[in-house]
């Protein structure tokens, strides 16, 4: 079957307006995007800032019209782009995201793979399987990636690992597979908790990786732990860096993403004053990573 | 995580079934989005409000991973509950279909305040206003 879709560029109030009337002539509902961010060369106009769209079979031509009719009308009163129409050819659209994504190698030996993908895995590969879904942590995003060659060159095997703010779990389950003995991985999002936990059994970590929900709090007893890494944000890493500092064992690692380079130096001072000494410094765009050391008798 | 948002798309689909046909295919499949996770999670949270157009904000992130929030009703649908009609008006400039009080304006503008991009009360009404007027709906005092 084909598509026939109905579109309108408009303002905030247009698109409401627009999207109530097209929803009398389709029963699938409509859709309004925003543009945030104008396309190269071209300018932001707030008068057109929303696009309106919905979707026709190709046997409902007379709503189509009517459709049509109603937006013209609206034009009348609303600042609004005349409709425009463009055929769509049916495609598995339950599929066809999948297109974005491929096998992704990251630092030496990590390689994470969608799980509809076939992967031949060479002798050294920790392979993490992982779909994207609601939860932060692809790999596509560069504050994911710095960490995961930061956990690459730092973890070794038998360490004890906690991951704040985990997301999809990857990085929890990359600290598995590079060889960590124990991880708790922390979130205080309750999508991200039930994400990551899945992600864990799907890579069959379990043994090794606990998912929990909450933050530093949640901690009690303390452990000291090996290695701790946090990829949220500059802010919320300042403001933990206190705990962070009180859970890990004098010469354990801190790798702290999720930083803008230019509010760099005010993570490295607010952990430098907790006795965690930058140790290097990892940048890809303008996204950096901290990785500093625990100094001994603090 | 270092969220930094790429897109934002709303979608206004009946509750309870949304699938990965269009609008919800065409809008989520070409930043990437797990449409079947996405329909998932919406149907699931909208079963109870079946028979109503249950709109939601759907926020992208760089990484393709995304989130949502659901939202009150459009404000179309609030009006013509208001006036009492059943549809909007197709020629809204010209043939009005009914009318609203002011007082009943102030009731949407508070019930929709936290979805729209207003600073007060006032300006939310200003907004509803003129969504009842491009339905061909009055306000009278």
């Amino acid at each position: 079957m084909n598509w026939i879709e109905l579109s309108a560029q408009t303002d905030a109030e247009g698109a409401e307006a627009a999207a109530a009337r097209l929803n009398e002539f389709v029963e699938t509902g409509v859709a309004i995007e925003e543009t945030l961010i104008p396309e190269a060369g071209t300018r932001f106009d707030p008068a057109r800032a929303f696009t309106v769209r919905a979707f026709f079979a190709a046997h409902q031509r007379d709503a189509l019209a009517r459709a049509e009719q109603a937006l013209w009308h609206l034009a009348q009163l609303r600042p609004m782009s005349p409709p425009r129409l463009r055929e769509l050819a049916e495609e598995d659209w339950a599929e066809a995201w999948k297109k974005h994504y491929t096998i992704l190698h990251i630092g030496q030996h990590l390689v994470i793979k969608p799980s509809w993908l076939d992967y031949a895995p060479r002798p050294d590969d920790r392979v993490i399987e992982l779909d994207p879904g609601m939860a932060f942590g692809t790999g596509l995003h560069p504050t994911t990636r710095l960490c995961m060659g930061a956990l690459e060159e730092r973890v070794t095997s038998g360490m004890t690992v906690l991951d704040v703010g985990t997301g999809s779990g990857i990085l929890a389950i990359a600290a598995a597979k590079l060889g960590a003995r124990e991880i708790l991985a922390l979130d205080t999002d309750a999508v991200a908790v039930e994400t990551a936990a899945r992600n864990v059994t799907i890579n069959r970590v379990q043994e090794r990786v606990r998912v929990a929900h909450g933050s530093l709090d949640v901690l009690t007893p303390r452990n000291l732990f090996d290695l701790i890494c946090i990829n949220i944000l500059a802010e919320v890493i300042g403001e933990l860096a206190p705990a962070l500092a009180g859970d890990l064992r004098p010469g354990g690692i801190l790798i702290a993403s999720g930083i803008l380079d230019f509010k760099a130096e005010g993570v490295r001072d607010a952990l430098a004053a907790v006795g965690i000494a930058l140790v290097e410094r990892k940048q890809e765009e303008d996204w950096v990573a901290l990785v500093g050391e625990m100094k001994n008798g603090q | 995580m270092g969220k930094k948002a790429k897109a934002i798309v709303k979608l206004q689909v009946p509750a309870g079934k949304a699938t990965p046909a269009p609008p919800v295919g065409t809008a989520l499949g070409p930043h990437g989005i797990n449409i079947m996770q996405f329909c998932k999670e919406y149907n699931a949270k909208t079963a109870s409000m079946a028979g109503m157009i249950v709109p939601c904000e759907i926020t992208i992130y760089q990484d393709r991973s995304f989130s949502f929030v659901l939202k009150t009703p459009p404000a179309p649908v609030l009006l013509r509950k208001a006036a009492g009609v059943e549809k909007g008006s197709g020629v809204p400039n010209r043939d009005k279909v009914g009318s609203v009080t002011r007082k009943q304006v102030r009731e949407i503008a508070e019930m929709k305040m936290k979805d729209l991009n207003a600073v007060n009360v006032e300006g939310a009404m200003r907004m509803i206003e003129g969504t009842a007027r491009s339905m061909g709906i009055e306000i009278k005092e």
